[in-house]
């Protein structure tokens, strides 16, 4: 699929799309609901992404090569946080409709998923959550039972009021920044994908995690491998080299299937042998 | 026996709904606050239903899933909590013990779903190479369908068969497969960024990714403000070049950057 890149830039029909309207707009708000549902950890939310979306690509795209290269491109890697994930799809769905250039498209929405999943951590599962939930358990303690139905209630009328409003709220932006664009998509699409690198860049060192857990043993000293020697090196070291690493093969055109099966294999083999820590799963 | 059974099968729908709930949907009904209320009425004692869902909510309230970290498994350790603590007359904290290795043997279970799924995409590239819609959903849908199944048989092997008999079957799987399996996990997005790069990633290019991975690795700065300086960054270059242009017949080679894109 890495093949064909080049030429997959350019829109083959470049006839602009009719706006969605507020019905379909509220139907794609709720296909969000399933932005987890194939969730896995190579492109974690990339595949559901794709699902919340599609009916808004099939509007934009009447021509099937267009609509196969933006499904294609829309089953890249994807994660952010489900209640902020329509503001995303909004201005995505406006350029997909207005036939923006495909790498221009592709830069925004890496751009914004890594800011809005911080974003959204920090405003409901760091805030509202606890708040809803703590005092929802303090009456439930004693024996009130509106504790728990006053939860669901507030919990979800600022859940679904957040996640509808910025399905509406990213539509309208999207389709109202375009038409004040009237430079070349080329700079614009520049511009998208140097955001759009520089989170990627990011996302490495903050997503991908291997942690050695192996002690050299000197008698009177112990070297901690992984904070004495790698992180003296370079700070994500591992994840960086190991990115590069799969990057470079993709290139020679090994298979992606076969990638994870080293990660697997690799993952299993560093439990087993006991040298490489839990990344995920680290507080179960 | 009957009840029993009819009970366990309510009980282990409602595990079923809410496993989905966890990823899909969001409601957070799947809360211990809220499935304590809802095991109550099952099993015909609210009262103590409420107060063990609220302190199973207080335990599990520091436990959230960011960046894609995993924390035991609230659905299972709530339902199981409550269910037991209603049926055996468990003080709260003790129902959460018994809850821990169900929470513990779901959590590893879909560590293996999130795992089996990685291949899966490489399935529904090939459908959306083809623009085949069915293509994509129905691997969504099965997600979903899997996730309910897993909830619902953890749920219902203890509360039907009893503790001790459940707890031999889920610990059979040895700690280092599921441990295994999530230091893979953690490293699995480096295939999914490496995917991005063959797409996006061009030599003019790399300064920017050097500039993300150092800021975020050295400087440990949140992704927010590494996109603003990639932002302050793509318009610094944009209004470079748009000087460049106004300023009619530049050296030819400037313009390079344009190609493709």
């Amino acid at each position: 699929m890495a093949s064909n890149e080049l030429e997959k830039n350019d829109q083959s029909d470049e006839e602009l799309s009719p706006e969605l309207t507020r019905k379909q707009l509220i139907h794609l708000g709720f296909r969000s609901l399933m932005l987890q549902a194939s969730f896995n950890y190579e492109r974690m939310q990339g595949g559901g992404w794709l699902y919340s979306i599609l009916p808004g690509l099939q509007h934009a795209h009447r021509n099937k090569k267009d609509l196969s290269n933006s499904m294609q491109d829309n089953m890249a890697f994807f994660n952010t946080h489900p209640f902020l994930v329509t503001f995303i799809m909004g201005i995505v769905l406006a350029m997909e409709q207005n036939k923006e250039d495909r790498a221009a498209i592709r830069g925004i929405r890496v751009a914004m998923m890594g800011p809005l999943g911080g974003v959204g951590d920090a405003l409901f599962y760091l805030t509202l959550l606890p708040l809803t939930g703590g005092i929802a358990a303090s009456m439930a303690i004693e024996g009130n039972i509106f504790g728990p139905i006053m939860f669901i209630i507030v919990f979800n009328v600022i859940h679904f009021g957040t996640r509808f409003s910025l399905m509406f709220y990213g539509y309208r932006a999207g389709v109202n920044a375009i038409a004040k664009i009237k430079e070349g998509t080329q700079r614009i699409s520049r511009g998208a994908t140097i955001v759009g690198i520089t989170v990627v860049g990011g996302l490495i060192a903050t997503f991908v995690t291997i942690d050695v857990d192996y002690f050299l043993d000197f008698g009177e000293t112990e070297m901690d491998i992984q904070e004495d020697v790698l992180d003296s090196i370079m700070p994500g070291l591992l994840p960086l080299v190991y990115t590069l690493a799969m990057y470079f093969l993709l290139k020679k055109k090994q298979s992606p299937l076969i990638l994870i099966g080293i990660t697997v294999l690799f993952g299993l083999l560093g439990a087993y042998l006991g040298i490489l820590e839990g990344g995920i799963d680290d507080d179960a | 026996m009957i009840q029993m059974l009819l009970e366990a099968t309510l009980i282990a729908l409602w595990a079923g709904l809410m496993g989905i709930d966890n990823y899909n949907g969001l409601t957070h009904a799947h809360r211990p606050i809220f499935s304590g209320l809802v095991i109550g009425l099952i099993l015909g004692d609210v009262t103590t239903g409420l107060i063990i869902g609220g302190t199973l909510e207080l335990i599990w309230m520091g436990m959230v899933p960011l960046a894609g970290a995993q924390p035991p498994n609230p659905v299972i350790g709530g339902v199981i909590g409550t269910a037991f603590g209603i049926l055996l007359g468990e003080d709260p904290n003790v129902a959460v013990g018994i809850a821990i290795p169900f929470a513990v043997a779901v959590q590893g279970l879909i560590t293996l779903l999130f795992t089996i799924y990685a291949p899966v995409m490489h399935r529904m590239d090939r459908h959306a190479e083809a623009a085949n819609p069915w293509g994509i959903e129905k691997f969504n849908y099965l997600g979903l369908v899997i996730l309910f199944v897993m909830n619902f048989v953890i749920a219902f092997l203890p509360i039907n068969f009893g503790v001790q008999t459940a707890a031999d079957i889920v610990e059979t799987v040895p700690e280092w497969i599921t441990d295994g399996l999530g230091i893979a996990g953690g490293i699995m997005p480096a295939i999914g960024f490496a995917m991005l790069l063959t797409i996006m990633l061009r030599a003019e290019y790399v300064m920017f990714f050097i500039v993300g991975f150092l800021l975020a690795a050295y400087l440990e700065l949140d992704i927010l403000a590494i996109a603003l300086i990639g932002l302050s960054i793509a318009l610094y270059d944009y209004y470079q070049n748009k000087r460049h242009d106004s300023q009619p017949k530049q050296a030819a080679g400037e313009e390079d950057f344009s190609d493709g894109i």
